[in-house]
C-alpha cells in the first residue's frame, strides 16, 4: 500500500526511495537514499528538488519494493561473466563484465523480458568488446512497489539458457597468415597486408605464428594451408584472392586444403568478399583486400566472435546486413558507431 | 505423457494440419497437466481426475483436448466461449487448478525468437516450439466450484420445458416468471423458424432389430434403464411422459 503525505508532514518518517537530485552539467546522483529519516533540514531541500510530496510505504506480502525487485532481476539477467554490481541506486541495478571479451546479449529473452511491463533494462549492443568491470547493462523495476509475481517471471525469463547477458572470453589463438596474390609473391610489390592483419590479432589478445606467401594458385594455397595446420596453427587468415577475377583463387585453395564448410560472401561493406571456412573447427578466414583500405571492415567484426568461440555461418554473416554498411567517416570512431549493429 | 514431439505430431494429425496453433496447445496442456500433478492424464488411471476448461474455439482448443484426453461428450472438457486463449486444468481429486493465458506478447517476439525463418506460419510454429514456457505463457492459480451436475457421469437432473416439452438434462433449464422452461424457449436460440419435417427414407437404421439377435444370439436386448436420481428440479423421471422419456444419459 503507497500512502501520499505533504512533505510537511514528513519529518519522522522513512523515504520510501532514492531522491535523485540532478543539477545541470554538474550532478545527477540521489540526494537522499531509501529509508532516510527525513528532518526538518531536509523539507526546504526536498522541495528544491520538487517534492511537495512524499510516498509512505507499507507493502502488502505479495508486492516488492522497488529495489528488491532491481536486484532479483540483475542476478537473474547475469549470466556467465556478469556480475550484478550490488546495492540499486535511484532503483537501478548495474550489470557489469567479470571478465575482458565479448558481450553475448540474448536479444529475444531481453525482449521477453522488456515485454513484462513491470521491468526494464538496457544493454550494449551484442558483440560488442568490453572490459572487466565496464557496464553492460543495467535494470529497474518500473514502478516503486509492485506486486511479486511478475517480478518472478521476468526473472524466469532473463534466466532462459543460462541468463540473457554473457561474457565471453577471447581464446589466444595461434594464428597462421597467408598472403595471397602474385603481385607481392613475385616482389612486384611490397606486402601492406600482414601489418594490418597481425595489429587487429594482437589488439584481441591472439599472437600470429607465421606468415607465408602464396601465388595465386590453388595448389600452392592449399599447401600453405595444411603446413600452417601442422605448425599447430588454430586459426588462419587468408588475405587477397577473394574476389571474382580468374586470379582469385584463395577460396579454391581453401577447399583443396580440405574445408569442410565454405560460407562466402557477408551482407557487409566493406566486406562482401570475405569468407568463412572451416576445416573440421578450426576456422580460416577470407579477408578481402578492402582491409587494406578501410580502417575497419567485416573482419573487425567477425575476429572477435570467432574468437570467442562461435561457430559463424551463412546465417550470421547475412544477419549482418542490417546496420552493415560503413559510413565511411573521415574520422572512424568504430566500436563507437552502429556499423555491425543492427544484426 | 508422450513427449512433445510424439504429443504434436499426433495432435496435427487428429487436427487436420500442423500449425502453431497447435504448438500452443500442446504446451499448454503439458504445463496444465504438469500443474496439477498429472503425468499422463489420457491413461486409464487419470483420465477421471481431470476437467479442462477451454475459453476458445480455436485450433489450440483441439491440440488441449487430444493431449489431456478430455472430451465435451464425457464432460471433461468443458467449452467457455470467452474468446480467450486460455484453459484452465483442474485435478478433481486434489481440488489443485491452474488457469494457463497464452500471453499476447508472444505473438510480437515471433521474429525473434526464429529469425530468418521464411513464411509467417512457419516462423510462428518454431518461434512457438523454441520459447520458454515462461515467454509463452502466464499461470494463476484458481479455484474452480464444479457443481456435482456438472460432472462426468450419468445425468443426474432432468427437467422439462413447460412450453416445448423437451427434456433438459443437468440443470440447464431457466425459470422465468415461475414458468420452467428450456434455453431456447426462454432466451431465443442460435437457430430460427423451427418447423419440423420429415424426410425420404425416413426408416432407414444401420442394423435392423432381427440382424442385431443373429449377431448376438446369446446378448438380450438392453431392457430400458429408468434413472433412479430423482432430485431434479423439474418433474421426476416418471412424471415425465412416456413419449418424451429418454434412455439416454
Amino acid at each position: 500500500m503507497i500512502k501520499k503525505i505533504k512533505v510537511q508532514d514528513a519529518v519522522g518518517t522513512k523515504l520510501a526511495h532514492d531522491v535523485t537530485e540532478i543539477r545541470p552539467g554538474e550532478f545527477k546522483g540521489p540526494a537522499f537514499r531509501r529509508d532516510h529519516i527525513v528532518c526538518d533540514g531536509d523539507i526546504c531541500h526536498l522541495q528544491r528538488l520538487g517534492k511537495d510530496h512524499l510516498y509512505v510505504l507499507d507493502p502488502e506480502q505479495d508486492e516488492i519494493h522497488e529495489n528488491d525487485a532491481a536486484l532479483i532481476l540483475g542476478e537473474a539477467l547475469a549470466g556467465d561473466g556478469v556480475k550484478c554490481e550490488g546495492a540499486p541506486k535511484e532503483g537501478k541495478v548495474r550489470l557489469l563484465a567479470e571478465r575482458d571479451g565479448l558481450l553475448i546479449v540474448d536479444t529475444a529473452a531481453l525482449a521477453a523480458f522488456n515485454m513484462v511491463e513491470e521491468v526494464m533494462c538496457a544493454s550494449l549492443h551484442k558483440h560488442t568488446l568490453v572490459k572487466a568491470g565496464e557496464m553492460v547493462a543495467a535494470t529497474r523495476a518500473i514502478p516503486l512497489v509492485m506486486k511479486r509475481v511478475p517480478i518472478d517471471r521476468a526473472a524466469a525469463i532473463a534466466k532462459q539458457n543460462g541468463g540473457t547477458l554473457s561474457v565471453k572470453p577471447l581464446r589466444k589463438a595461434k594464428v597462421g597468415l597467408i598472403i595471397t596474390g602474385n603481385e607481392v609473391y613475385h616482389g612486384r610489390i611490397k606486402d601492406r597486408f600482414g601489418p594490418i592483419l597481425t595489429e587487429k590479432v594482437r589488439v584481441l589478445g591472439s599472437e600470429v605464428m607465421g606468415i607465408d606467401f602464396a601465388a595465386d594458385d590453388p595448389e600452392v594455397i592449399g599447401k600453405a594451408v595444411r603446413a600452417h595446420l601442422s605448425k599447430g596453427c588454430d586459426l588462419l587468415l587468408l588475405s587477397g584472392g577473394m574476389s571474382v577475377d580468374p586470379d582469385d583463387v584463395t577460396r579454391h585453395g581453401i577447399r583443396l586444403a580440405g574445408a569442410t564448410e565454405v560460407h562466402y560472401g557477408s551482407a557487409v561493406l566493406p566486406g562482401a568478399m570475405f569468407l568463412v571456412a572451416y576445416i573440421g573447427d578450426l576456422p580460416l578466414l577470407g579477408v578481402p583486400a578492402c582491409a587494406l583500405y578501410h580502417k575497419t571492415t567485416i573482419l573487425d567484426l567477425v575476429l572477435p566472435r570467432i574468437l570467442a568461440g562461435e561457430h559463424v555461418t551463412r546465417a550470421e554473416l547475412a544477419f549482418l546486413g542490417h546496420g552493415g554498411l560503413c559510413r565511411d567517416c573521415e574520422e572512424c570512431t568504430y566500436p563507437h558507431c552502429p556499423f555491425g549493429k543492427g544484426a | 505423457m508422450e513427449t512433445f514431439q510424439e504429443l504434436l505430431a499426433s495432435s496435427a494429425k487428429a487436427h487436420g494440419h500442423l500449425c502453431p496453433g497447435q504448438v500452443v496447445g500442446v504446451r499448454m496442456a503439458m504445463l496444465g497437466c504438469r500443474l496439477i500433478g498429472l503425468n499422463d492424464p489420457a491413461d486409464h488411471s487419470q483420465i477421471k481426475k481431470l476437467l479442462v476448461y477451454v475459453e476458445m474455439d480455436r485450433c489450440a482448443t483441439d491440440a488441449i483436448a487430444h493431449v489431456t484426453g478430455a472430451k465435451l461428450g464425457r464432460r471433461s472438457l468443458k467449452f467457455k466461449d470467452y474468446g480467450i486463449m486460455a484453459a484452465t486444468f483442474v485435478n478433481v481429486e486434489t481440488g489443485s487448478a491452474f488457469r494457463v493465458l497464452s500471453t499476447e506478447e508472444a505473438r510480437d517476439l515471433v521474429p525473434l525468437y526464429a529469425p530468418g525463418i521464411r513464411g509467417k506460419a512457419g516462423q510462428r510454429l518454431e518461434a512457438y516450439r523454441r520459447m520458454p514456457d515462461s515467454v509463452l505463457f502466464r499461470v494463476q492459480r484458481v479455484r474452480v466450484p464444479v457443481k456435482d451436475w456438472d460432472l462426468p457421469g450419468p445425468t443426474r437432473y432432468k427437467s422439462i420445458c413447460s412450453r416445448c416439452g423437451q427434456i433438459v438434462r443437468d440443470r440447464r433449464e431457466v425459470v422465468v416468471n415461475g414458468e420452467m422452461l428450456c434455453r431456447p424457449c426462454a432466451h431465443g436460440a442460435y437457430f430460427q423458424d423451427a418447423r419440423e419435417i420429415t424426410w425420404p427414407e425416413m426408416n432407414w437404421a444401420p442394423v435392423s432389430a432381427g440382424v442385431t439377435r443373429e449377431l448376438h444370439p446369446k446378448r438380450p436386448l438392453p431392457a430400458p434403464v429408468e434413472t433412479k436420481e430423482k432430485r431434479g428440479i423439474g418433474p421426476s423421471y416418471a412424471e415425465v411422459p412416456p413419449h418424451l422419456r429418454s434412455t439416454q444419459c
